[in-house]
């Protein structure tokens, strides 16, 4: 793995996420419980889980989108408000408005806002930076389009060339391939992979226990409270999947046969 | 606010004469639209983010919850200084600020509790704290000049009424004491009431008062005839220094924070994960559209406000696909609506004589309307706005009415095209084509009527994508070409099962 951008000589710093006793309560029902995580650098990393099992809410909850009950998630170490320079986030395609008067290229620069900070506006180096971002997920073409007058598969890719102008160290992505093409989603695999041969951690909310397997690397395993979180050959395993979902087969036999193609 | 007032008309007149001001402000058409394009500029700008973050009701319920911020700040200065305090004070508005934040927080906390929806919480919220502040007028400031039916309306007519007077030239006052050699002596009898004497009793006594001391500010004392020289004054109302500076701050928060106010409108998850703090935003946002709304409302009241938020951004919205221009545009169309408005109320609409529409309508089928056309002008700026609107919905180029239609008849054109290339493509040389080609037939297999039918292939004809034949319909090269390019196109990777679907 490349490792040109921090001295390694600290093990503690070459965990890019650490969750420890993480707990979030919608009223008095825990949405997550008691979730401990160790994240190595340079994975690519699932989260799987039945509906409701708190997927979303564990990365909302990291980057303090909503209020934690209780626990802390470091990043390289650091507590999130040190570490947003270095941390990336898309999230679900639906939780925006897509008739919204922008541009597309105007969308991919707002991954640029947080460096600007407060009032600095984005200039033409901004600009180029989001055309190459554009240009790797080969949407280059449509910079000047609005944005609702894309397809489903490349609004989610606008999204990921927002996150890539953000250059984090570690990314968070909130269900990236619900409801995309085929073409959108071999894109999206692409992205993962060049990222992850740059030394980016890519922790993805993920649906389809089919491509665990060939698409990742690492996976958590959540419902509610981690059942298992590892390599994907050694926790991706049918005894954990059926601890995870209970007692629906068929997703068991699709995990099963996902583990079989996979490895 | 006069010291204000003061540096600004400086300022003002680096560039224009007094006179010129004077006679311009003198008109209140003028001092009207100058007032009704402050708050359209401000109304716009604001209003085009609260159109996208989908809180066009908030200016609404804001519009009228300042009122209790107004009358809670009205009976605490009361209270404090013990006289009725100007309606202009810069506490009032400050008070309308924090009633337009709390009008926020307590929608949120309402929609919080998990047990109201976000819509119903405005509802909620709204009329309770408006209820509260009419029961306050009622009960406890009744001889103010701060009645209901005021802050529902308002009247930008009366504007250039309530002005300060400014002079700029030969500006001495002049006090008057029974000393001063221009004093007006009269002798009074002073005796008279008590002694029961009356002035011409012998034994009256006189003394020599002054009928005219005290102090006269220069245009008075020009008038009394105390100084030879006329000072130059000049007019200029009270709402229009009030106005332009809320204008000012508004132009100046959506200036700096562009940027941040897009991305928490566009994507407040990600704005907040950014650091750009969402939140505080939202309620910088609330308290600068309850101070627009606060100088409205001698103008426009708070019903009609909303008006100016919400009408012009929506008009806007459907003209352009950039932020930047929205928000440019909405300002565009509120300060025309204005412009054309007062003309409205005056009986004008655009360049036509509503009086003499009005006159032909009586002749014609004798209504007895009054052919007098006055009426409330921000009513019917809001009218005019409105127009504007309306003029955007139907004719915008890529969103507008005209062309959804037009655009929609064009696809329908374009597909019945398809469908019928595609049907032909399939039985052109097969053994049933004598059944299926048949051009006075073909119609049947679509359900379609004869003469759609009859259109359809004329068309293909004309572009030559078919060719008649013997009684037959057969698609020329072209035609062929064109099928399959669309089944590569369009159809995609489901182009098998879609092709299956074709009759």
């Amino acid at each position: 793995m490349p490792d040109n951008e921090h001295s390694p000589h600290d093990d503690m710093d070459k965990k890019a996420l650490v969750i420890d006793d993480l707990t979030v309560a919608y009223d008095s029902k825990p949405a997550i419980w008691d979730v401990d995580l160790e994240l190595p650098e340079g994975v690519l990393m699932a989260i799987v889980g039945p509906n409701g099992a708190g997927k979303s809410t564990l990365i909302k909850a990291a980057l303090k989108l909503i209020p934690r009950s209780a626990g802390t998630v470091r990043f390289y170490g650091l507590p999130y408000e040190k570490a947003r320079s270095f941390v990336g986030y898309v999230p679900q395609r639906g939780s925006v408005d897509w008739d919204f008067p922008t541009t597309v290229i105007d969308v991919v620069m707002m991954g640029l806002y947080g460096r600007l900070g407060w009032f600095r506006r984005p200039g033409r180096r901004e600009r180029e930076l989001g055309m190459y971002a554009l240009e790797q997920v080969e949407l280059a073409d449509f910079a000047g389009r609005q944005i609702s007058q894309l397809s489903g598969g490349q609004q989610q890719r606008t999204f990921l060339a927002r996150a890539l102008v953000q250059d984090a160290r570690v990314y968070f992505m909130d269900e990236p391939f619900a409801a995309v093409d085929a073409v959108t989603e071999r894109a999206i695999v692409a992205i993962l992979r060049e990222l992850r041969a740059r030394g980016k951690t890519v922790v993805v909310v993920h649906h389809d226990l089919q491509t665990v397997a060939e698409y990742f690397d690492w996976v958590t395993l959540l419902n509610v409270e981690i059942v298992a979180s590892g390599p994907v050959a050694t926790t991706f395993t049918p005894d954990n999947l059926r601890q995870t979902y209970g007692g629906r087969v068929s997703f068991l036999q699709d995990g099963a046969a996902a583990l079989a193609t996979g490895d | 606010m006069f010291q204000l007032e003061q540096w600004f008309i400086q300022f003002l007149l680096y560039f224009v004469s007094p006179e010129a001001v004077n006679s311009f402000l003198r008109d209140p058409r003028h001092t009207a639209i100058i007032i009704g394009t402050l708050i359209a500029v401000s109304g716009a700008l604001l209003g085009s983010f609260l159109l996208l973050r989908g809180m066009a009701l908030t200016s609404d319920a804001i519009s009228h919850t300042v009122l209790l911020g107004i009358v809670v700040a009205f009976l605490v200065l009361l209270a404090v200084q013990g006289q009725a305090p100007d309606l202009s004070s810069p506490w009032l508005i400050l008070g309308a600020a924090a009633a337009g934040v709390a009008t926020v927080i307590l929608t949120e906390a309402l929609h919080r509790s998990g047990l109201v929806k976000q819509d119903a919480a405005l509802g909620l919220a709204f009329p309770l704290l408006f209820a509260l502040a009419v029961i306050l007028i009622a009960r406890k400031v009744e001889n103010v000049h701060l009645d209901v039916d005021a802050v529902m309306m308002g009247e930008i007519g009366l504007a250039w009424a309530n002005s300060n007077s400014h002079c700029l030239e030969n500006c001495e006052s002049v006090s008057i004491t029974p000393d001063d050699p221009r004093a007006q002596i009269n002798r009074q009898c002073t005796n008279c009431r008590t002694l029961g004497i009356s002035p011409r009793d012998e034994g009256a006594q006189f003394a020599d008062i002054c009928t005219n001391c005290g102090v006269y500010s220069p245009g008075q004392a020009w008038q009394a005839g105390l100084i030879a020289t006329q000072p130059v004054l000049l007019f200029w109302p009270k709402s229009i220094t009030v106005l332009a500076l809320i204008t000012l701050l508004t132009i100046g928060f959506v200036g700096l924070f562009y940027k941040e106010l897009k991305l928490s409108t566009f994507d407040p998850a990600l704005a907040a994960a950014l650091g750009f703090r969402p939140a505080l935003l939202n309620y910088a946002l609330m308290v600068v559209v309850s101070l627009v709304v606060v100088g409205a409302f001698d103008a426009v009241g708070s019903i009609l406000v909303i008006a100016f938020f919400i009408i012009p951004p929506a008009a806007a919205y459907l003209l352009t696909d950039r932020l930047s221009w929205m928000l440019l545009l909405s300002a565009v169309i509120g300060a025309v609506g204005v412009y054309f408005g007062y003309d409205l109320a005056r009986g004008r609409f655009l360049w036509l004589e509503m009086g003499g529409l009005l006159a032909g309508l009586n002749r014609l089928f004798g209504l007895g309307l009054s052919e007098q056309w006055n009426s409330s002008i921000s009513a019917s700026m809001v009218l005019m706005i409105f127009f504007l609107f309306l003029v955007a919905w139907v004719f915008s180029p890529r969103y507008g009415l005209v062309s959804t239609l037009v655009r929609r008849a064009a696809q329908r054109r374009h597909f019945a095209d398809q469908v019928v290339m595609g049907h032909i493509y399939h039985h052109q040389g097969q053994v049933a084509e004598h059944e299926e080609l048949i051009i006075l037939t073909l119609h049947h297999h679509f359900r379609w009527s004869p003469r759609k039918m009859a259109r359809v292939l004329a068309r293909l004809r004309s572009s030559y994508l078919v060719r008649f034949e013997k009684g037959l319909v057969l698609l020329t090269p072209q035609g062929e070409a064109r099928v399959h390019r669309f089944r590569q196109t369009q159809l995609g990777r489901n182009g098998q099962s879609m092709a299956q679907n074709l009759p």
